[in-house]
């Protein structure tokens, strides 16, 4: 076993049971000043630090997913678990710091009896004292101290209150062990057997009903009011069956009632979608100017080569395509944030377990599901949390269903296309229609791939929902916030360097060969004549021989290769569509009319040959088809190959969805063609 | 023998055993559900499934189909 001796610095490694307080230790500690790093060969993640300087600890810090006991189930836990006894890169922890909820103590000591009687070195840090003092109790630190053999603090995360005796105690555990040989860890397995699971609760419950002691009678005067107010039924008699706070128990009487319970959780959502797109609409509409900006800076100022153009559309453009998303991601992460801070989310997830159930799906899917509809990404690493493999492994697969936004701004330019102009109000009612239709067809799919999942996720496994409902609090701004902006960075540090790879092989195919295009310059303003020579490039470039070479498929749904050439950019990312059909339907105009010009130019557009209108109604309504079910977004297959650890379910998800989106979108064109519409 | 996926709306129980042929069981008794205890089923969802139950002080939500193995007295 490799021990961190070999290394210049002790190991700490934090551990808890999940909703006991261990980030809020961890960002005490190390000041929020933290890196990831990966265990090898899986994708669970972990957060490590040095020690704040101001706390004089000479130690590395690591943090961990949070688990309730020793014994792992799923393959994620067994790497959370393998990676406190010996992690491959850090070794095994000289010290483990084990956050308690001190209102939980009769669940929470499993994970501390378990570390302790494994031979690690335990401190334990008490938690939520303040909660419980509010009913009338605290804990006695010296007889758990004594009970358990090991240093017990108490630590209040909010005020900070108590750190010094936690940096004491860490500092006497690591003299100590300096001194004194390495302990044996024990492997977990011969920890494996139920009987000892109820022995060891057993000893948990006599501890227990020793170390609880009443608050001082001063200080109990001050809170019994505060008793009366909260209306916490206290009783000394029964400390090992403490109620679940009053407040939780009323609220829940609403939230998770039969029938009120699911309208507000519809009402909530529905809420949540909206908010990501209303306000985030404006902000990306910022970032998207900003870019557009900074791109006519570059043509403006310096001399037009292949250069420039690399610069402006390859760099800058494919910057701004992996930006625009971020107003979007941010504000789903803070709704998120607030949602599972607050409690709600956790009765969210109880309130759909029946019927995603029914389709192969657990309660745990719900939130990687719903983040889909902002983007695949995030929503693809927040799959991390569902214990089984195979249902992990099917969210996973399912979640490019979810109408990402970046098939927002194609939509909207179909839908202004298809509605007449004097009845804006019928392109809200489509666009809700495009939702519906794709949450429907996203159900449908997933009973379909749920017959074959043995197949296709090869992992058994008895499916489990066994889910802690925590108690309502008011959000903690600052963990919301903190959290959110970690999110939004791992999105963009995953997902960029991809996006912004993969806009810059495009450029190169829809800028060469032909690099010095000659166009007719006479009657036109400069913007218009560079406009007009993007076209031409495009026309001969490698897309669009590209393009061509898929034409045979694109004549039985009613498209040319114009428009495959589109859809073949919009593999960048899925909003790349509408300004690559402006590019190859020469729309000439300057920037600020694009999107009406672009409109006027496509009612124009004819079929190569037969001189037919080339977007019908058929043909658009096609088009939309294709994108509800089409994975065109490399970034999510590549983000599904890493979190799958291996190329099958990203393959089969290309395959099927691009399949089937072919399929339906024959099938929509050819059938309202048979009904007569063109 | 009723289980806890059978007890009503606000009822109590007393745990007598887990029923440890159950896959779940282990991950039920993790989270305190141990024989001796008192259990409280505080809601159920709108489908009936999962239910809500008061173990130890906390609210856990689980499906009937694993409640089934928490066995009362």
């Amino acid at each position: 076993m490799i021990t961190s001796t070999d290394l210049k610095d002790p190991l700490i490694t934090l551990v808890g049971p999940p909703n006991s307080g261990k980030t809020t230790l961890f960002n005490l500690l190390s000041g929020k000043n933290y890196k990831t790093v990966n265990y090898p060969g899986s994708t669970v993640e972990y957060y490590t630090s040095r020690i704040l300087s101001k706390f004089n600890i000479k130690a590395e810090l690591v943090d961990s997913p949070g688990i309730v006991s020793l014994i792992p189930e799923s393959i994620d836990e067994k790497v959370a678990v393998d990676s406190l006894y010996s992690h491959p890169k850090l070794g095994t922890p000289d010290l483990v710091i084990t956050t308690i909820d001190s209102c939980q103590l009769s669940r929470h000591l499993l994970l501390p009896k378990q570390l302790i009687s494994a031979g690690f070195n335990v401190i334990i840090v008490l938690t939520m004292t303040d909660i419980l003092a509010k009913r009338g109790l605290k804990i006695s630190e010296r007889k758990l101290s004594k009970a358990l053999n090991c240093d017990v603090v108490v630590l209040n995360g909010r005020s900070k209150q108590g750190i010094e005796n936690l940096i004491q105690a860490t500092n006497s555990n690591l003299e100590r062990i300096g001194v004194t040989d390495k302990k044996n860890i024990i492997p977990y397995n011969s920890l494996k057997n139920r009987k000892d699971l109820i022995d060891t609760f057993k000893e948990i419950e006599e501890i227990i009903n020793d170390v609880y002691e009443n608050v001082r009678e001063d200080e109990k005067i001050y809170l019994n009011s505060a008793n009366r107010e909260l209306k916490i039924l206290q009783d000394g008699a029964t400390i090992n069956g403490f109620t679940p706070d009053e407040i939780t128990l009323k609220i829940d009487r609403v939230l998770l009632h039969r029938f009120w319970g699911f309208l507000v959780f519809i009402v909530v959502m529905g809420l949540t979608f909206t908010s990501i797109f209303w306000i985030a609409q404006p902000l990306m509409d910022l970032v998207d100017e900003l870019f557009t900006n900074l791109n006519s800076l570059v043509l403006e100022n310096f001399e037009p080569g292949w250069f420039t153009f690399l610069v402006s559309d390859g760099i800058i453009s494919g910057a701004g395509s992996v930006l625009v998303f971020v107003p979007q991601i941010i504000i789903l992460f803070v709704i998120l944030g607030l949602l599972e801070d607050s409690g709600y989310l956790a009765r969210g997830a109880m309130l759909i377990d029946k019927p995603l159930s029914k389709i192969g799906l657990n309660g745990r899917s719900f939130v990687p599901m719903l983040s889909g509809f902002a983007c695949a990404i995030p929503a693809i690493i927040a799959a991390r949390t569902i214990p089984n493999r195979k249902e992990r492994l099917f969210t996973i697969f399912i979640i490019p269903l979810m109408s990402c936004s970046a098939r927002l701004p194609v939509y909207a330019l179909l839908i202004a296309y298809l509605i007449p102009r004097d009845k804006p109000w019928l392109g809200g009612i489509l666009l809700g229609g495009i939702y519906f239709f794709s949450i429907v067809s996203s159900i449908v799919v997933a009973w379909i791939i749920n017959k074959f999942s043995k197949r296709i996720f090869s992992a058994e496994g008895s499916s489990s929902f066994i889910l802690e409902l925590p108690s309502y609090r008011v959000p903690k701004i600052s963990a919301v916030i903190n959290h959110t902006y970690n999110s939004s960075k791992e999105y963009i540090l995953r997902a960029g360097p991809m996006i912004l790879g993969f806009s810059l092989v495009l450029w190169f195919l829809t800028f060469f060969p032909n690099i010095d295009p000659q166009v007719e310059t006479e009657g036109f303003t400069s913007g218009q004549i560079q406009n007009l020579e993007r076209a031409e490039r495009l026309e001969h470039s490698y897309a669009s021989d590209l393009g061509k070479l898929i034409q045979p498929f694109m004549s039985p749904i009613g498209m040319d290769w114009r428009i495959g050439v589109s859809l073949i950019s919009a593999f960048a990312a899925r909003e790349v569509f509408v300004s690559s059909l402006s590019l190859t339907f020469k729309v000439t105009s300057e920037d600020d009319e694009e999107h009406s010009t672009l409109l006027s130019s496509l009612r124009n557009a004819k079929k190569e040959g037969t001189g037919e209108k080339l977007f019908t109604v058929a043909t658009s309504i096609g088009l939309i088809v294709f994108f509800i079910f089409a994975l065109q977004c490399l970034s999510t297959v590549a983000v599904s190959r890493k979190e799958t650890g291996g190329w099958k379910i990203p393959l089969l998800q290309v395959f099927i969805f691009t399949a089937l989106a072919y399929l339906m979108t024959f099938i929509t064109v050819n059938g309202l063609r048979f009904f007569g519409i063109q | 023998m009723r289980t806890a996926a059978e007890l009503n709306y606000r009822e109590k129980g007393i745990i007598s055993e887990i029923d440890f042929s159950h896959p779940s069981s282990k991950r039920i008794m993790e989270h305190g559900f141990t024989p001796g205890q008192t259990i409280e089923l505080i809601c159920k969802s709108t489908f009936n499934d999962p239910i809500a139950i008061s173990i130890r002080g906390t609210l856990i939500a689980i499906r009937k189909s694993e409640a089934g193995c928490i066995k009362l007295k």
